[in-house]
């Protein structure tokens, strides 16, 4: 709760803001730090990954949080933003992050339609809706040969020049990525403390009565939805010129669009750094498998495992079920200072 | 509370229909709410008063008929716009957000036209400050931090009429405000109507407390298989053959 300190609690909030600070901080210098700690350039690539699946997760969490719909098909627009930056790039001879921006405010504009036609439906229909895009467009890209090179795949062209060795390529896309993540971040962070923010919550709890109380739900999950659309495709875009390669297969694929969803949930879709985290843990555990088990399937089985425990365990993600263990665990500790309100508060519940 | 005609109509329906498969909810209902009254639908279960109030406030989109709301042509527009239009609602089932906090659960009211006002803090000074007094209006100011599912039923039935203040609408429909909460808090839910209802605002209230109905109502409108059958005032349709024989099974 951002906002918490207003009340008459006068210690707790101060402190804690402290430690969100400090916490903020560290996560800076980390980040800053991590391309001269990385012993080598394929750790340096994996932060890169890193990054790349936090700064979808954060852009999936921009509808898939605040209103509650749940996207199973974000790769339709990450994807989408890798073929459009890359055929403006080739096609248009357009200068590749002029593109990769064009690209995203184009996909952007695909989204209004989809919207329109996806958010009409709840719960599991929007699901599958958001499903059937990616695979239409998988289908689309890999048959339309002349076009987006079809399923032999499309070789996008490197933003920097060949006198940039591989290293130094990793080091300036992953701060690139941690630029496009923060930009990601701050607009969670701006939407979720405005009338918007408290709309779109309202929707995620319940849209009947928030139509009730006058909120324009369809504009509010259109405006979110597009929003979530932009910050994919650039995050697909900027991925893009990074690999240097794109295959259908690959790019619309429904397990890029479940990373998002799983990354997001173990993190905590209501905590703003809550898919960063998620991706650290899940992007970190997909890299693991994926050099210890080769091309085996080991690593989906152990990232259902681990969903399955997420939702059993911590049904709203890591960051809440930790805070509410450290909140209980101050409580146990100390004998705390009772304010006038939450006595009347607990004589509230007494009475109750 | 006076008991002449008024003036200008509330809520009036005409011919308004509303069917589920084969079951006519709502059959061609024609009644007028008094504006600066509180009235009452009253009628036995599953005569299709949630559905006139579903149809009215364009949760549902009625088959036929139409819904003026002073004057205004209101019939099927969205929910939201009906409520910028003036009417507020409660659910019959008492519907709060239950992981917004009692504060923010009010300040959800708040949605003013334009994306740069909507893109400004929730939490702007004005607004707080009327949340605040409304829900110190209401009796549950000292919670404003807890979240909505941490408080009691009959709070939350408190905080949602809260909410509804906060649009500010001059029409309140309430469905079932009295249901599952305790005496002494139907009293204060009494109060308050009458309070609000005192200083100019309407309240159409579905009910099934009759001691309520007929000590707050100054019109009460009674409906059977989805039409009204009697109305008038609460001395009236008390002795209506008609209501006495569908309603109050004598």
């Amino acid at each position: 709760m951002p906002n918490a300190s207003s009340g008459t609690r006068a210690s707790g909030p101060t402190t804690a803001r402290v430690v969100r600070t400090a916490a903020l901080l560290a996560l800076v210098v980390v980040v800053l730090l991590f391309p001269s700690l990385a012993p080598d350039p394929f750790i340096l690539s994996v932060g890169v990954v890193i990054l790349s699946y936090a700064v979808l997760a954060t852009s999936w969490n921009l509808v898939g949080g605040f209103t509650g719909y749940i996207s199973l098909g974000h790769a339709a627009y990450s994807g989408l933003g890798g073929y459009a930056t890359a055929l403006l790039i080739l096609r248009s001879g357009l200068n590749p992050w002029l593109a990769l921006v064009v690209g995203a405010l184009i996909v952007a504009l695909i989204a209004i339609p989809v919207g329109i036609a996806s958010l009409r439906v709840r719960g599991a229909s929007f699901v599958i809706v958001s499903i059937a895009l990616v695979l239409i467009l998988q289908l689309t890209f890999q048959s339309w040969h002349t076009f987006t090179g079809g399923s032999g795949g499309l070789r996008v062209p490197r933003p920097f020049g060949p006198d940039v060795l591989r290293p130094e390529q990793h080091e300036r896309f992953f701060y690139l990525h941690a630029v496009l993540l923060a930009l990601a971040l701050l607009t969670w962070w701006a939407i979720e403390r405005s009338r918007l923010g408290a709309g779109l919550k309202a929707i995620r709890e319940d849209e009947d009565k928030a139509q009730a109380l006058g909120v324009p739900t369809f504009a509010y999950k259109l405006t979110a939805l597009v929003t979530s659309a932009f910050f994919t495709a650039l995050g697909g875009g900027l991925y893009a010129l990074w690999f240097g390669y794109l295959d259908p297969i690959f790019q619309f694929s429904i397990l890029v669009g479940t990373y998002m969803v799983l990354m997001s949930l173990l993190g905590g879709v209501r905590s703003l750094f809550g898919p960063l985290l998620g991706a650290v843990v899940v992007g970190y555990a997909v890299e693991v498998f994926k050099s210890q088990y080769g091309d085996t399937q080991f690593h989906l089985v152990a990232t259902g495992i681990l969903l399955g425990l997420v939702v059993l365990f911590m049904p709203d993600g890591v960051i809440p079920a930790l805070t509410s263990f450290l909140n209980r665990r101050r409580r146990a500790a100390s004998i705390r200072e009772v304010s006038a309100e939450e006595l009347a508060r607990q004589r509230e519940e007494a009475t109750r | 509370m006076s008991t002449s005609p008024p003036t200008i109509g509330s809520v009036t329906t005409e011919g308004l229909t509303k069917s589920f498969g084969g079951v006519r909810a709502v059959d061609g209902a024609s009644v007028a709410f008094h504006d600066g009254e509180i009235n009452a639908l009253i009628g036995p279960n599953g005569s299709g008063k949630t559905t006139f109030f579903n149809c009215v406030t364009g949760m549902i989109r009625p088959d036929a008929g139409t819904v003026t709301y002073r004057d205004r042509d209101v019939t099927g527009l969205a929910p939201h716009r009906i409520a910028r239009s003036g009417i507020g609602r409660s659910f019959q089932l008492c519907r709060v957000f239950p992981r917004l906090t009692v504060l923010e659960n009010v300040l959800v009211a708040v949605q003013p036209h334009g994306l740069l006002e909507r893109l400004r803090g929730m939490r702007n000074p004005d607004d707080v400050a009327r949340a605040r007094e409304l829900l110190a209006r209401v009796g549950i100011d000292h919670l404003e931090h807890a979240e909505a599912r941490d408080i009691s039923y009959g709070q939350q039935k408190l905080l949602e009429l809260a909410g509804v203040l906060m649009g500010d609408p001059h029409t309140i429909m309430l469905d079932e405000p009295a249901g599952g909460v305790n005496p002494a808090l139907v009293d204060r839910i009494a109060d308050l109507v009458r309070e609000l209802n005192a200083e100019g605002r309407t309240f159409i209230i579905v009910e099934h407390n009759m001691e309520l109905v007929m000590g707050l109502s100054d019109h009460v409108v009674v409906f059977d298989r989805g039409r009204p059958i009697a109305q008038g005032t609460p001395a009236v349709v008390q002795d209506d053959p008609q209501v006495l024989e569908a309603y109050l099974g004598v």
